[in-house]
C-alpha cells in the first residue's frame, strides 16, 4: 500500500524542500498545527523583518505574506527539524521576491564582495589599537545600534543579524540567505568589523557630545 | 584518536572567527586550535579579545533589536490562516488492484490498495 502526496509549489523560492508523507491530515489538523507550531515565533520575525524592510508597515507586511506562504507549504516543513530556520528561509525568499524587486537597489556583486572579504587578519599586529573603540562601547544606546545596522549594505546587515542576535549557525544562515557557508563567514566577519566601526564612531560623537544628543 | 599537529599563527589567526563562533570543521581542529593558544600568548590575546568584542556586540544587538510585533498581527495572521485552509480543494482517489499469482500450483491473490490525495491551491498562481 502506498500513499502518496501531491502538492502544487508555490511559485518561488521553496522547490528545494523535501516533500513528506503527511497525507492523513486534514486541513484543519495541518491549521491547528499551523498555529501550535509556526505562530510562536511571529515577533521573533517581525523584528527580522524590520531589519529587511527597515520600516514597520512593511516589516508587518513581510511577516503576513510569510505567514501565508509558509501555510501553504507546511505540508513541506518536516516535523521534529528546524522550523523557525525553515520560516526565515519564508521570510528571506518573500523579501526578496515581493518587496525587493520594486526597490531598484543595486545589489553588490560577487566581485565587490570579495573585495570585503579580504581579511587584515594576517599577523599580530593588525590588531593593535581597537581597544579604544570596545571602551567607548559603553556610551553606545539602542538607538544607535539600530542605525548602525540599518545604514550597514543589507549582504552583511542581515548575516550579522541572523548570526548574532537568531543564533544561527553558518550552514543554517546559507540556507536561508541561500549562499555557500563559506560567503556567510567571510560577510559574517566583515559586517561584524563595520557595525564595530560604525558603532565606535557614535560613540566617540556621543563622547564629544555628551548631554546635547537627542538620539 | 586525535592527531595532534602544531600550527602556524599565520593558520590561526584567519580561522579565529571559527574557533569562536564554533564553526571549526572537527573536534581535532579545536584541540589543535586550544593547543596553539596555550603556547601562543599572542595569538590566545586575539582570539580573547575579539571572543569579548563578539560578546559585547552581541548583546548590545540583542538589547536593541527586540521590537515587539504589533497588536493584532497575530490575529491578522489567524485570520488570513482561516481564510486560506477554506481554500483548499482536496480529493481522494482510490485505486484497487488485485492480482493473481500462481507459483507451483498455489494461488494467492494480493490486493493492493493505493491512495492518492490531491490538494489544490490557487495561492499566488497570479504573480
Amino acid at each position: 500500500m502506498g500513499v502518496t502526496y501531491a502538492l502544487m509549489e508555490p511559485k518561488e523560492g521553496l522547490g528545494e524542500v523535501a516533500v513528506v508523507d503527511r497525507a492523513k491530515e486534514s486541513v484543519a489538523q495541518k491549521k491547528a498545527r499551523f498555529e501550535r507550531d509556526a505562530m510562536q515565533f511571529t515577533g521573533q520575525l517581525y523584528a527580522a523583518a524590520l531589519r529587511y524592510t527597515k520600516d514597520p508597515q512593511d516589516a508587518q507586511d513581510l511577516v503576513q505574506d510569510t505567514y501565508a506562504r509558509a501555510f501553504v507549504a507546511f505540508h513541506q516543513f518536516e516535523p521534529g527539524t528546524n522550523l523557525k530556520a525553515w520560516l526565515y528561509r519564508i521570510l528571506s525568499s518573500t523579501f526578496i521576491n515581493t518587496y525587493r524587486k520594486d526597490q531598484r537597489r543595486p545589489q553588490l556583486s560577487d566581485g565587490e564582495l570579495e573585495d570585503w572579504q579580504i581579511y587584515e587578519a594576517s599577523s599580530h599586529t593588525s590588531d593593535q589599537g581597537r581597544s579604544a573603540e570596545d571602551i567607548a562601547l559603553d556610551s553606545i544606546v539602542d538607538a544607535d545600534v539600530k542605525e548602525a545596522l540599518a545604514a550597514m549594505p543589507e549582504e552583511f546587515r542581515i548575516t550579522v543579524y541572523l548570526a548574532d542576535v537568531e543564533g544561527f549557525s553558518y550552514k543554517e544562515i546559507a540556507e536561508i540567505i541561500g549562499i555557500p557557508a563559506g560567503t556567510v563567514m567571510s560577510r559574517l566577519h566583515r559586517g561584524r568589523k563595520l557595525l564595530r566601526e560604525s558603532l565606535a564612531q557614535y560613540a566617540k560623537d556621543r563622547g564629544f557630545n555628551r548631554g546635547e544628543s537627542d538620539v | 584518536m586525535y592527531e595532534l599537529v602544531r600550527i602556524s599563527c599565520e593558520e590561526v589567526l584567519p580561522s579565529v572567527i571559527l574557533f569562536i563562533d564554533n564553526e571549526l570543521p572537527d573536534e581535532n581542529q579545536y584541540l589543535i586550535f586550544t593547543v596553539h593558544f596555550q603556547e601562543c600568548p599572542p595569538c590566545c590575546q586575539v582570539m580573547e579579545h575579539e571572543r569579548t568584542t563578539i560578546a559585547l556586540m552581541k548583546k548590545l544587538l540583542r538589547d536593541s533589536c527586540n521590537e515587539e510585533a504589533p497588536a493584532g498581527l497575530d490575529e491578522k495572521i489567524r485570520r488570513q490562516t482561516d481564510q486560506l485552509a477554506g481554500q483548499y480543494q482536496t480529493e481522494f482517489f482510490s485505486q484497487t488492484t488485485i492480482t493473481e499469482l500462481t507459483v507451483d500450483g498455489y494461488t494467492s491473490i494480493q490486493v493492493t490498495q493505493q491512495y492518492t490525495e490531491q490538494v489544490r491551491h490557487e495561492f499566488f498562481s497570479d504573480e
